[in-house]
């Protein structure tokens, strides 16, 4: 397994794209966060909402990032053929699986924290009140939702890794996840009856995740913050499951 | 069975209806290059995808020094092999391929720049991989075969793309490796590139040993009863020996090769029926021939044979 890590972590740090798509993770996050800071109203008593959701709101675009970033970590290895040179290098695939999953983990998650602290740091200097409490991380609501925004990303990060390894084809894995995360709140938008809006907002992985980032009014929310995380993570572990097991029994 | 080397023991495989491996069985042994030939399609790469493990077979095995391939820890020092030579990375430099390479066998940057060296890359080991001619990449995947030093090394159409220099290069390379003690897998669809490098050849067709034999062996069998006729009357001596039983075939103007007779009975045949000729000898196949002769039937697509003559 050690060997496995090195190797994948070779790879990453030895061509370009994976650096320049995490620098575009967090940029992205961090600006679009900066713009809904600074185009909301603000009065002493509050942003009229949840400023901390707020404050996070960079994450609806840098996950699109994080999904072309892990996609091609494994399809982009099919694309070329490379894939059979990894699985000559490291034959147990289960071994060559979790390699790659955890090399991605690892560059998610420092990507993922600075982009939720730059975001919270943006935050604080662009909305008034420097001391606004559900801009710091010493209040625990605000802790959660950083926390669980940077779980989020990282779980993006896999549920990609999952569906590109069972679609063996960058584009389709992109389009796939992309769609999975954006479409399937729209779709819940355009529905009429409440109770299947409900439910669609309970089941997809996006809206169910980022109620995570929510700190107030969590009684009204579909789901609650660390259930909806939950669900992100049981997608990303189904595709995970899928893609491993397809990786297992299928001839490369 | 020798446990060095690779044995491949009735391995069978089917895509759908189509049989792809229909108990293929051959072994390479150590100390020589032992040539894989067949025409494409008839299962050569197969085989080398399924003793590393890449595909599943429905029945057989694949051993590497006695044991699966996917049995080992660090396989690439057990076992050194090039498949594609363009599965690469296009952004990556050629010496950070092997690094990674390295990297999960347990082997250092040091170890690449030797094989770096060993191989000739090192002008270009710098530069990204995207842009190397096609006998580079080979030069790179034959160094990334080299990594782990392995007993074993099978390569699969290693001289596609060099040029005559690297050829040659390739050839020598092969036979040295051998000449150290390791066991040497080499396909070709090509008899003249494995001819001048290969001492052992397992020739297939139809997923399937068609011959497994030293390369002189081969050659002897296949000159054997066989008869070079020169006559201007080639359309009368074909009815005549055809009749007798023969397979015939064009050798070029006026000139037939005979089967299945020997150059007595063909003399007397001949004399019979008052065909003229002005030559009869006994044929002396060249490697190509042993090769069409052995996978003639086993030929997936082929164009209407001209030389063929049919009987």
């Amino acid at each position: 397994m050690r060997g496995a890590l090195h190797a994948e972590w070779t790879k990453m740090r030895t061509v370009t794209g994976p650096l320049w798509l995490l620098l575009g993770a967090v940029t992205s996050t961090v600006a679009l966060s900066t713009v809904a800071a600074s185009v909301v109203h603000c009065t002493a008593e509050g942003c009229g909402g949840d400023t901390t959701r707020l404050a996070l709101t960079g994450v609806y675009l840098g996950q699109a990032l994080v999904v072309i970033l892990a996609v091609p970590c494994i399809s982009g290895e099919y694309g070329t053929g490379m894939i059979r040179t990894t699985l000559t290098a490291v034959p147990r695939r289960a071994t060559a699986f979790a390699a790659k999953a955890l090399t991605l983990t690892g560059v998610l998650a420092v990507a993922a924290t600075l982009a939720v602290l730059g975001s919270l740091l943006a935050a604080r200097l662009t909305l008034p009140g420097l001391a606004d409490p559900a801009l710091s991380l010493s209040n625990g609501p605000t802790l959660r939702a950083a926390c669980g925004t940077i779980l989020y990303l990282i779980l993006i990060g896999l549920l990609s890794l999952g569906i590109a390894t069972a679609v063996r084809d960058s584009a389709t894995g992109i389009g796939v996840t992309l769609g999975l995360l954006y479409v399937v709140p729209l779709v819940a938008q355009t529905v009429g009856a409440p109770d299947w809006q409900h439910l669609l907002q309970k089941i997809a992985p996006m809206s169910a995740g980022l109620a995570v980032q929510a700190t107030t009014g969590l009684s009204a929310l579909p789901i609650g913050p660390w259930a909806g995380l939950a669900v992100t993570a049981g997608w990303a572990a189904a595709a995970l499951v899928l893609g491993g097991l397809l990786l297992h029994i299928r001839d490369v | 069975m020798s446990a060095a080397g690779i044995v491949v023991d009735g391995l069978r495989k089917r895509y759908g209806a189509t049989v792809a491996l229909d108990g293929m069985s051959f072994a390479v042994r150590p100390g020589v290059v032992t040539g894989l030939v067949g025409p494409n399609g008839a299962g050569k790469s197969t085989t080398m995808r399924v003793i590393l493990g890449l595909d599943a077979v429905d029945e057989g095995t694949a051993l590497v020094g006695g044991r699966p391939y996917r049995s080992f820890r660090h396989p690439l020092k057990h076992l050194g092999s090039l498949l594609d030579a363009g599965a690469l990375h296009p952004g990556r430099s050629g010496r950070d391929h092997l690094l990674w390479l390295a990297h999960a066998q347990g082997l250092t940057a040091r170890r690449v720049d030797q094989v770096i060296e060993q191989v000739g890359l090192a002008p270009a080991a710098r530069r990204k991989a995207g842009g190397y001619s096609l006998g580079m990449r080979q030069r790179l995947g034959i160094a990334a075969a080299l990594l782990g030093d392995p007993p074993v090394v099978m390569l699969d159409e290693p001289f596609n793309g060099m040029d005559p220099d690297g050829i040659i290069w390739m050839r020598g390379f092969l036979r040295s490796l051998a000449a150290q003690g390791r066991a040497v897998l080499v396909s070709s669809h090509l008899m003249n590139e494995v001819q001048d490098t290969a001492a052992h050849l397992v020739v297939i067709g139809r997923g399937r040993v068609v011959a497994d034999a030293g390369l002189a062996e081969l050659i002897a069998a296949a000159s054997r009863n066989r008869v070079a006729l020169r006559t201007t009357a080639a359309a009368q001596a074909l009815r005549v020996l055809a009749e007798a039983g023969a397979r015939v075939t064009g050798g070029g103007r006026d000139a037939v090769v005979v089967s299945g007779l020997s150059a007595e009975q063909v003399v007397a045949l001949l004399g019979r029926s008052a065909v003229p000729f002005s030559e009869v000898s006994a044929h002396r196949a060249t490697l190509e021939d042993v090769y069409l002769e052995l996978t003639g039937g086993a030929v997936e697509f082929r164009a209407g044979a001209p030389s063929e003559v049919a009987l």
